[in-house]
């Protein structure tokens, strides 16, 4: 699909072949100086004490960083913190999506169950799933199972709305398409709900994973002994804004990592979405 | 093969509610037959209910009086008896174009080996033979429709109904596929009735045209049979003597 | 006469539905505190909740402040870092979807903050601004700055090469087709990105209230914690719903009279 983008390419490609102009323009040297001008800001800003003693030079971040993958940080490893904040996402998102995805299918195939659920879903919506944190601890102690309970929550509500949304957008045509092949009311749910759903199924799966996140970030904020939030939160507490700085990083390469699996996934999974806008 | 009807509508209405509170009242008293292997054009302006009527002759809609007879035995629903071919398209994404004309013999139970066999023999019939492992997205909307016929070929029924199929290509593609049309029928004779409001498209294809008049509600106004042998010439004589007279007989220009 | 009218009712199981769904949830909220399943310290009922709330309209204690100071504390740190988010994050978004020495510049700070959770800048927020109202706006405005950019930024991107393509031939200027086509052509994405953003906010206000606060419904919610008092807990969560319900139904109104001829 053309697009602005493609507008400001063909523009480029028009001009002069060569001069400096083109070289400052360029967007992948504006990129750079952009990065350079970010990593001297932040060392400035650590060197001239602008805020304090609170800020920590990207030199300090990148040895406190090689520290941390090898020596252990109140007993675990850093592998061991991102594993443990892994691991509560992961067990987390598979109950939450479990429980949620079918409900959802189900409440938009039948108008009864939607008429039971849906009343009680539009109350517990509208309160994000970190205000449920306190509840989890009055009810589960501060261990696992309450940063689990919270991950269930906050994968529960996108994974439900999209998978009902999803099914309750299908062009009912298709299902005539079925009916017409000389199928049953179960081939259209096979044949036609599971696939055409599946896209939106998917797209919530990745907002409950980014919502995940931040959930096990809060979680682990309140009351933890591992896991990456925990790093950070030890940092403020230890007085190393190093040691904070190290963590976020940390949080943010996992992030980013994870956001281009389920990408990746999805490429694989639906071959037949053509891409929109790249961002 | 004895000429007895094979499709006999009888006195059929059709009432909606829409948007909750509004009764539309879209067919009215439209009785009509269908011969055996017959292409019967269904002609009429927008909004005259023919797909409306299509749709009861197929089984997806009920009439709210009258009734389709289909080999004498009363119309109760959709079966595999009448296939559909849809104005847009309605392939499925997710399935390449094999995936998507299987369907109806993976949907009997049909063996592997048989289904692979009538699936690459309509493929090839609708003239798609080297696009078989693709999407729909890929294809262009001549092609996507040609799925959609050998769709429904595929599930091989004794009638075929298309709604308006052409209706979405433009010009050019339009021709190619009525000319595909007549060729693949005339190859695989079928009962076929074919929804268009297009005139040119309904002397060109059809045996008879069964005109409806009139916005809502859809009556039953003129049957036109068309004598003509095919391959069919838009600029005959004949062709252009009926289409006058069609016309002529219509209050709208057609 | 073809259209006629008609009265259709819905059938009676899918009202009454829905009612019995909820006071059945409500009524066995009630009775398994009651009958003692689960124990005070771990949940209140619903009634304790009403009450509680009906005291704090008037009662400062025990957690130091009346209940509509705490949610007019959220509201205020809220509306502003979601209004400073929507003042930065826009125009920046905008200004990259059309400008390239803009997405230039500033792509690699927005790529790099994207990442991270609002939330796992707290610690860091705490350490510069302490326990105060500026750390919590920062977290907030970071929350919503997000979607704020993206969508702005998409929005342009969206804008039909067909009108740039006729803006230049009445010889119209870069500037001028920002202005002019560009930013009015991404405005339905921008007011979706007001709902997305609000939401985030609300979520990041709740968040550094849970942690950082000395007033606040995410505050309310974490003394319910603190003085085994699981009403004020309930309250609080509720409180927080319902606030961020009523300001999404707000911003709703405001779109869709701001937006009225625009198709989404």
């Amino acid at each position: 699909m053309t697009s602005v983008a493609n507008e400001i390419h063909i523009r480029a490609r028009e001009r002069a072949p060569f001069s400096v102009m083109i070289i400052l323009k360029s967007r992948w040297f504006l990129y750079a100086v952009s990065l350079t001008a970010f990593f001297l800001i932040w060392d400035y800003v650590a060197v001239s004490r602008i805020l304090g003693s609170a800020m920590a030079r990207p030199y300090e971040v990148a040895v406190q960083l090689n520290t941390m993958m090898t020596d252990p940080l109140a007993g675990k490893s850093l592998f061991g913190h991102i594993w443990a904040s892994t691991q509560r996402i992961l067990i987390g998102f598979a109950i939450g999506a479990a429980l949620a995805t079918p409900l959802g299918l189900l409440m938009a195939l039948n108008r009864h169950i939607s008429a039971v659920v849906k009343p009680l879903f539009d109350l517990i919506k509208p309160m994000p799933p970190i205000a449920w944190i306190s509840i989890a601890i009055l009810w589960f102690g501060i261990g696992e199972p309450s940063k689990v309970f919270i991950i269930v929550i906050g994968t529960f509500v996108p994974c439900l709305l999209n998978s009902y949304n999803g099914v309750r957008l299908i062009d009912p045509q298709l299902y005539d398409v079925v009916r017409m092949l000389g199928g049953n009311r179960g081939d259209e749910i096979l044949h036609v709900c599971f696939p055409a759903a599946f896209p939106a199924i998917f797209a919530g799966l990745q907002i409950s994973l980014s919502s995940a996140w931040s959930c096990v970030l809060a979680a682990e904020l309140v009351s933890a002994r591992s896991g990456l939030g925990f790093i950070t939160l030890l940092g403020m507490t230890l007085s190393r804004p190093a040691l904070i700085l190290g963590g976020m990083v940390v949080i943010a390469v996992v992030a980013w990592v994870t956001t281009l699996l389920v990408t990746g996934l999805e490429k694989i999974l639906c071959p037949w979405k053509r891409g929109v806008i790249d961002i | 093969m004895a000429n007895e009807d094979k499709i006999i509508c009888e006195h059929i209405s059709k009432e909606f509610i829409q948007k909750g509170k509004q009764r539309v009242r879209v067919l009215e008293d439209i009785s009509l037959e269908v011969k055996q292997n017959e292409f019967l054009v269904i002609l009429g302006p927008g909004q005259a209910g023919k797909s409306t009527l299509l749709r009861i002759i197929a089984g997806l809609e009920t009439p709210t009086q009258g009734r389709v007879l289909v080999d004498g035995r009363e119309v109760k629903g959709a079966g595999s008896d009448r296939g559909l071919v849809f104005q847009s398209y309605m392939l499925f994404p997710w399935k390449t174009v094999t995936g998507n004309v299987e369907l109806g013999p993976k949907l009997r139970g049909m063996s592997n080996k048989e289904r692979r066999k009538i699936t690459q023999h309509y493929i090839n019939l609708v003239g798609l033979q080297n696009f078989e492992k693709h999407y729909p997205h890929q294809l262009s909307g001549g092609m996507k429709q040609r799925v959609g016929i050998a769709r429904a070929y595929a599930n091989n029924p004794e009638v075929m109904l298309l709604d308006e199929p052409f209706g979405q290509l433009d010009a050019q593609t339009r021709y190619y596929m009525e000319k595909e049309t007549t060729r693949i029928w005339e190859t695989e004779k079928r009962t076929v009735i074919f929804v268009t409001n297009n005139i040119d498209e309904a002397i060109y294809l059809g045996d008879r045209i069964f005109s409806l008049k009139g916005k809502l509600p859809g009556r039953m106004h003129q049957v036109y049979p068309v004598g003509l042998p095919r391959p069919r010439e838009h600029t005959d004589m004949k062709f252009l003597e009926l289409r006058h007279q069609i016309t002529e007989a219509s209050d709208l220009t057609l | 006469m073809a259209y006629e009218e008609v009265k259709v009712k819905t059938p009676l199981a899918l009202w009454i539905l829905p009612i019995l769904s909820v006071t059945l949830f409500f009524g066995v909220w009630q009775a398994i505190v009651d009958f003692g399943i689960v124990p005070e310290t771990m949940l209140a009922t619903p009634l304790e909740v009403i009450k509680l709330f009906i005291v704090k309209l008037t009662d400062p204690n025990p957690d130091g402040a009346l209940l509509w100071r705490h949610a007019w504390t959220s509201i205020q740190e809220a509306f502003t870092g979601y209004i400073l988010s929507l003042a930065v994050g826009i125009p920046l978004g905008l200004l990259m979807g059309w400008f390239v020495v803009a997405e230039g510049l500033a792509r690699p700070f927005f790529e790099i903050i994207r990442p991270i959770p609002p939330i796992a800048w707290i610690p860091l927020t705490i350490f510069w601004f302490g326990i105060g109202i500026s750390g919590k706006v920062f977290i907030i405005w970071l929350g919503g700055l997000v979607p704020c950019v993206i969508n702005s930024f998409v929005g342009v991107r969206m804008t039909n090469p067909t009108l740039i393509q006729m803006a230049r031939t009445y010889g119209a200027t870069d500037w001028q087709i920002f202005t002019r086509i560009c930013i009015p052509s991404a405005l339905p994405m921008v007011f979706g990105a007001l709902q997305i953003a609000l939401a985030y906010c609300w979520t990041n206000l709740v968040a550094a209230e849970l942690l950082a606060a000395d007033t606040g419904l995410g505050y309310l919610i974490t003394m319910g914690r603190r003085l085994a008092m699981p009403s004020m807990v309930v309250l609080g969560m509720i409180m927080v719903g319902l606030t961020g319900a009523v300001i999404g139904v707000i911003i709703d109104w405001v779109e869709k009279h701001l937006l009225a001829g625009i198709r989404r």
